[in-house]
């Protein structure tokens, strides 16, 4: 579904995402793992295509990200992090705006089946101000979700939320991986929210990638009594130590 | 086209939810509809003390009764001049400065750019909405001007008259889509909407008061130095200087195109539509310069941003 070549992001002499190459499975929940400013929230930028890579590419479904980006715009949905939303509109006025921009045919029938699946039809009519975070992640995550895209992107969909907000997030992110088959690209640098929902994961460090794998793959890898956390810090720790090991399949 | 109307009707609905832009649109409204009704009342009371002075000097005998005032119709609605040059300006303001900026802050330009569509797309569809509600502000103003026109001074407008007052409101349609352009460029640069609210309002500051004002007491310097050395009739009161400085106020350009059109310079109250427009080509090129300069420039940033 996914696949990146050498992606890399260079900003005035610094260089934000270096390299990336690795490859996302169609229907596959992958976390995309890091620290704060490590390059999680670049690299999504370019794959939604925000921002151009400075060299290297990335495809959608055979789709160019910078040559076919209206292609692979069209089928992809995207969440980006502290996103408010249109506060003085309603659920459903937002939805409808963001439905028609994304050329969804018979727009109200298909809200109206998103927010019943996310369960959030009794608030179609309320104004996205009044409502609470983990409610607003939630018609954000809705937004995203109207054009059927094949799959989604996520920048730390749970960054803010309270336990109760961030598990009802996490619960639905697991129904649309399995309801329709999304592929779902997951930014986050919460190590307990990758290892409850994500089927493989990548780790990135000062823009680079650190690792990449299947997460029963990792666990072969390291030994299956090492917590995630203890791979990650392991990990990271090699490149700090200036061991650039790229652990991999 | 569809994504594009989609982005205006999206503009229009947020901008009657902004409870801070309607009250700026209602006290626009109000004032030109007082404007109206203070222009006739004037004009009557003038028709009124003129009867009276014909009457008194009838009364005493006198063979010789001074011509009865000329009165231009549409100089009754000379006020809304003002009110377009300043509350409208304001209320184009208010409808632009956060367009971007606010977009930025609350990460939904994230959202519109991640959908299908390009980015010029997003700037028409915005300049669309802005157009359309600074369009529907205006013809509602026309129709009750016209209306409120008829009944509170009981003149009645010809054609040519009505031709020069929609070309009044073309203009002035033009002139606060400037402003909003002007908003809309100011709001891509910046990240922040209240320093976008600051810097326009400085400009409007700028564009509406200080560049005139400095215009003016080059003028009155003129005056002076004529007065002193007895030059009264050899040098121009408007000099080069003043003039030049006034190109750079859109508020000065739209003033002297209106007044000319609303027959407020009694000179070219009678003056054809056609004479009269050619008479203001060069205020009306100084109009049209500034909103096409936003134009390109609100393109050339956003179009720039994306590469």
């Amino acid at each position: 579904m996914l696949v990146i070549n050498s992606l890399t992001k260079n900003y005035d002499g610094f260089t934000a995402v270096d390299n990336l190459s690795f490859k996302v499975g169609e229907g596959e929940i992958f976390g995309f793992l890091g620290h704060n400013r490590a390059g999680k929230t670049t690299t999504i930028s370019m794959l939604v295509s925000l921002i151009r890579p400075s060299s290297g590419s990335a495809e959608i479904a055979g789709y160019d990200v910078v040559k076919d980006n209206l292609k692979v715009r069209s089928m992809l949905g995207y969440l980006p992090e502290n996103v408010n939303l249109y506060s003085n509109l309603t659920a459903f006025e937002n939805l409808y705006f963001f439905g028609s921009l994304s050329g969804v045919e018979n727009v109200e029938k298909r809200i109206n089946e998103v927010l019943k699946d996310l369960e959030m039809n009794s608030w179609k009519d309320t104004k996205v101000r009044e409502f609470s975070k983990g409610m607003r992640q939630r018609i954000g995550i809705a937004q995203a979700l109207l054009h059927k895209p094949r799959i989604l992107f996520l920048d730390e969909p749970t960054s803010g939320l309270d336990p109760q907000g961030t598990k009802s997030i996490r619960d639905l992110l697991l129904y649309i991986n399995n309801k329709w088959n999304t592929t779902i690209f997951l930014n986050t640098h919460l190590l307990s929210e990758v290892k409850k929902i994500c089927s493989s994961i990548g780790i990135i460090s000062h823009g680079q990638l650190l690792m990449t794998d299947s997460l029963i793959n990792i666990k072969k890898k390291f030994g299956s009594e090492k917590s995630l956390e203890d791979i990650y810090f392991r990990i990271e720790g090699d490149q700090n130590n200036g061991e650039n090991t790229v652990y991999s399949i | 086209m569809g994504k594009i109307l989609s982005i205006a009707s999206k503009e229009i609905k947020t901008a009657f939810k902004d409870k801070a832009f309607l009250a700026v649109a209602l006290l626009f409204l109000l004032l030109s509809i007082l404007s109206v009704y203070i222009g006739s009342a004037t004009k009557n009371a003038e028709i009124t003390a003129y009867q009276d002075i014909v009457n008194l000097l009838k009364s005493q005998g006198a063979t010789s009764i001074p011509a009865e005032p000329k009165i231009f119709p549409l100089s009754i609605l000379k006020n809304i001049i003002n009110y377009v040059a300043v509350i409208g300006s304001i209320v184009a303001i208010f409808l632009g400065f956060n367009s971007f900026s606010e977009e930025r802050e609350e990460g939904t330009i994230k959202l519109l750019l991640s959908r299908p569509i390009y980015r010029d797309q997003l700037i028409n569809g915005k300049l669309f909405g802005g157009a359309f509600v600074i369009a529907g502000l205006l013809i509602i103003t026309l129709v009750f001007n016209c209306f409120l026109f008829t009944v509170v001074s009981g003149m009645n407008i010809n054609f040519a008259e009505f031709s020069r007052l929609t070309v009044f409101f073309v203009f002035a349609f033009y002139y606060m889509i400037s402003f909003y352009l002007a908003s809309l460029f100011v709001s891509l640069k910046s990240q922040n909407s209240t320093f976008a609210f600051l810097l326009m309002l400085i400009i409007w500051m700028g564009v509406s008061y200080v560049i005139p004002q400095l215009a003016e007491s080059q003028k009155n310097y003129v005056y002076v130095l004529n007065n002193i050395s007895q030059t009264m009739n050899q040098m121009p009161q408007d000099t080069l200087i003043s003039k030049t400085i006034e190109i750079f106020s859109p508020t000065v350009q739209f003033k002297n195109i209106g007044r000319d059109l609303l027959q407020v310079v009694p000179e070219h109250a009678q003056l054809s539509l056609f004479t009269l427009l050619k008479l203001n080509l060069r205020s009306i090129i100084y109009l049209l310069v500034p909103g096409l300069f936003m134009l390109f420039g609100s393109y050339n940033s956003f179009l720039k941003e994306g590469n």
